[in-house]
């Protein structure tokens, strides 16, 4: 079991967006007995821990602070130490990990912390991003703060709560919501209550079937919206390119909008057809200036073989994308291609 | 709104940015001096610096902002190197499109700082 690769899930959410409330229901499901909990909570009483019950072996609760501002070394450190107890056979096997951030983190360097950290590399994969923004207060929340716009954006999955409360969702908070993330599904959970395979299983990869799905993780946003969405600096868009690219005219490009707005690049996913590899396409994820080695798939997951590349980014314009992606692809056209 | 596309000049407009100009695909149809021209503009919006770029008779684009003349031209063919950039008249070389862009944001943008893409040691999906 060891060798196994555990998805690790990370629920955020700004503070009172009923986190807590829908990992109880949660951890209290079959398909969940086997998850391992990190929660991190901003100051210095943990008050979420005490709400949630689980196996204590199996909960670590992190109080040192924001996890997003100091702690991606304990993060790291924290992960480690959970692998090696549940190699040891100290803890229950484990199949999940749930790292519930604090309501005021920042997920970009948490998902960074996932990628980069080589002690955890090949051990812990990022399983998706998984948002609760409460109906109540949300669409003034998402006004308000920019971290909730953040957590939005970078999204995998969207939950609303708290419906109970405010009614049937608000067409103010849904069109924020398109706005900031359209290819994230909006997801209900009632009274924390909520289809754990709906949420959970978000990532591109799927440990459970040892399989990908490329469409699924990129979402309809890469399937033709021509128009890029904005809600005040953050703007989601896809560029679509039939013509294949050459894998240096790939590289270069990643490496300009790595250099020039490595910082604005909240997130970027995306399939691309490579010239020098016409029928494995290359799977392509980045958060900020952090980005995998391209993925290569076995072969295409539909007869769709253009590249579409996700962009949720803030104030990085689209038209500049395009150009940067055309202009080298240009210029490396006499590059040989190489096998 | 779009603004008409004149690839003879391109003066910053911090709106047009987020505007599609072209439907997709559209850039990969145009000549490589109007995508170097228009990619030029456009960086300068991206990056949020204030400048206009143009097309010199001769060719050469010209970029002013920041009390900064710059110009750049085609490398001669027996060069190795494929671009020219002349920034108040001290001359470099450039490598590729993507060195352009980095003297010109250099020249033009003083609290610039190149940000390293990193390559996460985790693999997207198991090997």
């Amino acid at each position: 079991m060891s060798g196994d690769v555990i998805p690790v899930s990370v629920l955020t959410g700004f503070l009172g967006s009923g986190k807590t409330t829908m990992l109880r229901h949660l951890l209290g499901q079959p398909e969940f007995s086997r998850t391992a909990v990190i929660i991190n909570e901003f100051g210095e009483v943990g008050i979420d821990h005490d709400l949630i019950e689980a196996s204590e072996d199996s909960f670590i609760e992190l109080q040192t602070g924001c996890l997003c501002c100091k702690i991606r070394t304990d993060l790291a450190q924290t992960l480690q130490d959970l692998l090696r107890r549940r190699d040891e056979g100290r803890c229950v096997p484990f199949e999940r990990v749930v790292i519930e951030t604090s309501g005021l983190a920042d997920p970009a360097p948490i998902l960074q912390t996932l990628m980069t950290d080589a002690n955890i590399a090949g051990r812990l994969m990022l399983g998706g991003v998984v948002t609760t923004v409460d109906a109540v207060s949300g669409a003034e929340t998402l006004v308000r703060e920019g971290i909730s716009q953040k957590q939005v954006a970078v999204a995998d999955r969207i939950v609303l709560t708290k419906l109970d409360l405010a009614g049937p969702a608000k067409p103010m908070l849904l069109c924020r919501l398109e706005a900031l993330n359209a290819g994230a599904p909006v997801l209900v959970a009632d009274h924390g209550r909520i289809d754990p395979a709906r949420v959970f299983n978000s990532g591109l990869y799927d440990p459970r079937t040892k399989s990908t799905d490329v469409n699924a993780w990129l979402a309809e946003e890469a399937h033709g919206h021509a128009h890029a969405r904005h809600d005040g600096d953050i703007q989601a868009y896809a560029i679509v390119r039939r013509e294949p690219i050459q894998a240096v005219a790939l590289t270069l490009f990643l490496e300009a909008l790595a250099e020039h707005c490595g910082n604005d690049i909240l997130r970027l996913k995306g399939i691309v057809n490579i010239r020098e590899s016409p029928d494995r396409p290359a799977v392509i994820h980045g958060v900020q200036h952090v980005f995998h080695a391209p993925a290569w798939l076995d072969r295409w997951p539909s007869d769709d073989r253009s590249s579409r590349i996700v962009f949720i980014t803030r104030r990085v314009p689209r038209r500049w994308a395009e150009l940067l992606l055309a202009a080298i692809g240009e210029e490396v056209a006499d590059v040989p291609v190489g096998r | 709104m779009s603004t008409p596309h004149d690839p003879e000049k391109h003066v910053l407009d911090p709106d047009r940015g987020s505007e599609p100009v072209f439907g997709q695909d559209h850039a990969a149809k145009e000549s490589p001096n109007d995508l170097a021209c228009e990619l030029l503009a456009q960086s300068l919006a991206a990056w949020r610096v204030a400048g206009n770029v143009e097309r010199a008779s001769d060719g050469a684009l010209l970029i002013g902002g920041n009390a900064k003349a710059i110009r750049i031209e085609r490398a001669p063919p027996q060069s190795m190197l494929r671009w020219t950039v002349t920034v108040d008249g001290r001359k470099r070389a450039a490598i590729s499109l993507v060195a352009v862009l980095r003297q010109v944001r250099e020249a033009l943008d003083p609290g610039y700082t190149a940000v390293r893409v990193r390559i996460a040691v985790a693999p997207l999906v198991p090997s």
